[in-house]
């Protein structure tokens, strides 16, 4: 039976801001819809609101011309709507088969054969009985579409399903969700990337600041005209210079980094080599969880491993904690911005003062010098564009695109020599994004060096002057990055191997 | 030597007796803190279950209200620990440290006038069995209904939480309060019968202290075994089994330093004393050394406040 979803008039206010302003659309079963948009379009808010997690101001949602009252997401389900989130739903601890029985009606042992049927006739090979948090996050994904799927849905709603996947499990997951549309379920794929709307979606409608500004065929539609409507104005195109220079010093040198944890939370590394010329960017690709916080925190000196040799400026620093590593000019911006780079209840020249060099005078015989600090503070927010004057102002209050350009700054106005940052730009917006980037392409060309982890494969094709894949905890060989294709990447990501 | 092994049995079979607050309290816990909930307040529920029980003997002279009454008046209090915690998003940590201090109050007060009065006699179980066999007679027979519960209760709750659809539910609210609601759950709900089942074995375990240990009513006559509870469930890393073990332990140094104390040991009785602390300690955790198993077990939402998006 064809299945109609119609969303009329919605509108969600919370305080300070329209997430949804008066949103229509229309959707049928044998297409699969975009729903596109920037961060803090209105998105996930309307997904939220399609799954019942939350409840509109305004609005009405039909399905087969049935008002739905989703007030709760129980409601969703008895209406056959599924949803994927963009951070699973899962329980970790739990085994995978635990994770599927916990809403469902059946016995165990009938439950068992619809999920092996589910595995075997979309491929999906999983093992049942693991804890889920041994799963990688392609195969947790999987977990919840088999979750969706066992209640045989008329809707299945996609959360930004691929940004924590690789080039192959994007394509598998394709593949899948071309095969369910083919069997009639209705999908809505919500995305910010543009490649994905245009290799798999029918129908796009556009989002910006809470409404609709936009409904197309994707087939009249491309990059450009897409990203235009999505952020509402036209964006400069940028283009790093690659420069690798055979002759240059190496200033930072890893040997022997091995690292093991009894932990079954995180990824064991096994002998890290590598080396980072002046004035490079050296980026280091991975799906996230394959070691990328360990190496980190290791680069960091947050960790402390045995028999590792670090030399930076022809300094051995193994052994030095983040402060003093600081001191010899590294600088470092991880990827937790709230919890690992910001304390968001401190105030922003609060948080300036707690990246303290001895230089900086900041402090003087134990006390704050609080004039300094503010003065430092100003320069940074007026130096990196950050959207406020207010050095009072709260650091929670900052989006996160303004966040990570204090952070950048509070760590850069110092001119380290080199700069290590984790997925800088994540959960970041269309304008934010390219402002950091600039701003790190800037800084090689000021002759400073940076290491990027990454897990977004095009920001590492645009920045990096050499590329490793990190794939639980090896390093695969380092490549220029003019020889690396996406493909390449995905392959490496995956733990396949080229040549 | 015969007089030797009857004088063991008769040692174990008090050992277990003592273990009993510790076993209900701990295993009523536990169920509270898989959902996710840390209440601190075990000690202050137990002492209000050990007054209310005994209270409620001397007034109608009936054992059976006495402990069911004991029971519901741990569900009361720790609803006041759930409605804060819960509807209205107080901190964990701090609400339950105020239910004790409340408690210990609360059961002074209402206590003064049953001060000295002498205890009923409780019934106990298979009576003659305990004396015509040596060695295990002491041990297996002769015990109160409630302690026969007590040793069943840590294998109920292992096999509420491992092979039960409601336990499954119960250790997803734990591990995760907003996959579950978005998984249709009603987490605050799920919680608030943890919670109350928590507060119901914790009233049940002063009940025990008050009418069958130490049948009377003492200012204060928890000492402190609510906060062992509470110690016992964390290391014991949630597992009921270990509960259990960890319970016995403890019981059993504390009456073992007694007798050592007694015959006059050699040792200062400072250590002594301090030794069942020591030893619980050391022994659950070379018993829980597995990390994996630790991450597995623990709940990860731990004493974290839940906010239901609207």
């Amino acid at each position: 039976m064809a299945t109609d979803l119609r969303i009329s008039n919605i509108s969600k206010i919370y305080p300070g801001c329209i997430a949804n302003d008066n949103v229509s659309l229309q959707f049928k079963s044998g297409k699969i819809y975009a729903l596109l948009g920037e961060n803090g379009a209105g998105k996930s808010t309307l997904v939220k609101i399609l799954s019942g997690v939350v409840s509109p101001d305004n609005g009405e949602v039909f399905l087969n011309e049935k008002n739905l009252k989703l007030s709760s997401p129980l409601d969703a389900k008895k209406n056959k709507i599924g949803m994927v989130f963009q951070h699973f739903n899962l329980f970790e601890t739990l085994s995978v088969f635990e994770n599927l029985s916990i809403d469902a009606t059946e016995d165990n042992e009938s439950l068992r054969v619809r999920v092996n049927e589910i595995l075997k006739k979309y491929n999906f090979s999983i093992d049942l009985d693991v804890p889920v948090l041994n799963l990688s996050a392609g195969q947790k994904q999987k977990v919840e579409i088999i979750r969706c799927l066992l209640r045989s849905p008329k809707v299945l709603i996609m959360d930004e399903p691929t940004s924590v996947l690789t080039e192959q499990e994007t394509e598998e997951l394709f593949i899948s969700l071309k095969k369910f549309c083919d069997e009639g379920i209705l999908i809505i794929y919500i995305t910010h990337k543009l490649k994905e709307v245009l290799s798999l979606c029918d129908e796009v409608a556009v989002m910006r600041k809470g409404k609709v500004v936009s409904v197309s065929q994707t087939q009249n539609e491309r990059v450009e005209t897409l990203a235009n409507k999505m952020v509402g104005q036209k964006l400069a195109k940028i283009k790093k210079k690659i420069n690798i220079s055979k002759n240059k010093d190496e200033i930072f040198k890893v040997k022997h980094l091995n690292f093991y944890s009894d932990d079954p939370f995180e990824t064991n590394l096994v002998n890290l080599n590598f080396s980072v010329k002046k004035g490079e960017c050296l980026g280091i690709a991975g799906i996230s969880g394959n070691g990328q916080n360990e190496l980190f925190q290791i680069l960091s000196g947050e960790i402390i491993t045995p028999d590792t040799s670090i030399i930076f400026r022809n300094k051995e620093i193994a052994k030095l904690n983040p402060k003093q590593r600081r001191e010899y000019l590294m600088a470092f911006s991880p990827e937790d911005r709230i919890s690992q780079a910001a304390v968001p209840e401190l105030k922003i020249y609060e948080n300036v003062a707690l990246n303290n060099f001895k230089s900086s005078n900041f402090f003087e015989k134990g006390l704050v010098n609080e004039k300094k600090i503010k003065e430092h503070s100003k320069k940074i927010l007026s130096d990196f564009s950050v959207n406020t004057d207010n050095v009072e102002l709260k650091s929670q209050f900052l989006s996160g695109g303004n966040l990570q350009k204090l952070i950048l700054g509070r760590e850069l106005i110092t001119a380290p020599e080199l700069l290590i940052c984790y997925n800088p730009t994540w959960g970041l917006d269309v304008g934010a994004i390219n402002y950091i980037h600039e701003t790190l392409i800037k800084i090689n060309n000021q002759e400073k060096s940076t290491i990027l982890i990454s897990t977004d494969t095009e920001e590492l094709l645009k920045l990096s002057d050499r590329i490793a894949v990190i794939y639980k905890g090896k390093l695969s060989k380092i490549m220029p990055s003019e020889e690396v294709t996406p493909e390449k990447l995905g392959v490496l990501m995956g733990g396949g191997s080229i040549d | 030597m015969s007089l030797d092994i009857s004088f063991i049995g008769i040692l174990i079979g008090s050992i277990m007796a003592s273990s009993v607050p510790l076993i209900l309290a701990a295993s009523g816990e536990l169920i509270t803190e898989r959902s996710g909930v840390l209440n601190l307040g075990v000690e202050g529920m137990m002492i209000i279950g050990a007054i209310s029980g005994f209270a409620l003997m001397v007034i109608t002279d009936n054992l059976f209200i006495a402990i069911v009454g004991s029971m519901l008046s741990g569900v009361i209090i720790s609803l006041i620990f759930g409605f804060l915690t819960q509807s209205l998003l107080t901190n964990h940590v701090a609400t339950g440290l105020a239910l004790t201090i409340f408690g210990i109050g609360l059961s002074a007060m209402l206590g003064k006038n049953f001060v000295g009065i002498p205890g009923k006699e409780f019934p106990i179980l298979f009576s003659s069995l305990k004396e015509s066999i040596p060695f295990f007679g002491p041990i297996l027979f002769g015990h109160s209904i409630v302690l026969y519960f007590a040793f069943a209760l840590p294998f109920l709750t292992n096999y509420f939480l491992k092979k039960t659809k409601l336990g499954l539910v119960v250790r997803a609210v734990g591990d995760s309060p907003v996959s579950a609601s978005n998984q249709g759950i009603n987490v605050i709900l799920v919680r608030y019968c943890c919670i109350l089942y928590g507060g119901a074995m914790c009233g049940l375990a002063g009940a025990y202290l008050s009418l069958i240990y130490t049948p009377q009513w003492i200012e204060n006559m928890t000492a402190g075994r609510g906060w062992i509870a509470l110690a016992l469930v964390v290391f014991a890393t949630w597992s009921p089994i270990k509960v259990l073990i960890g319970a016995l332990i403890f019981g059993g140094i504390t009456i073992l330093q007694l007798h050592m104390q007694a015959i006059g040991f050699r040792i200062p009785v400072q250590f002594l004393s301090a030794l069942p602390y020591l030893m619980t300690i050391i022994v659950l955790v070379v018993i829980s050394r597995d990390s994996r198993k630790i991450k597995l077990n623990t709940p990860t939402s731990l004493g974290r406040i839940f906010y239901k998006e609207k």
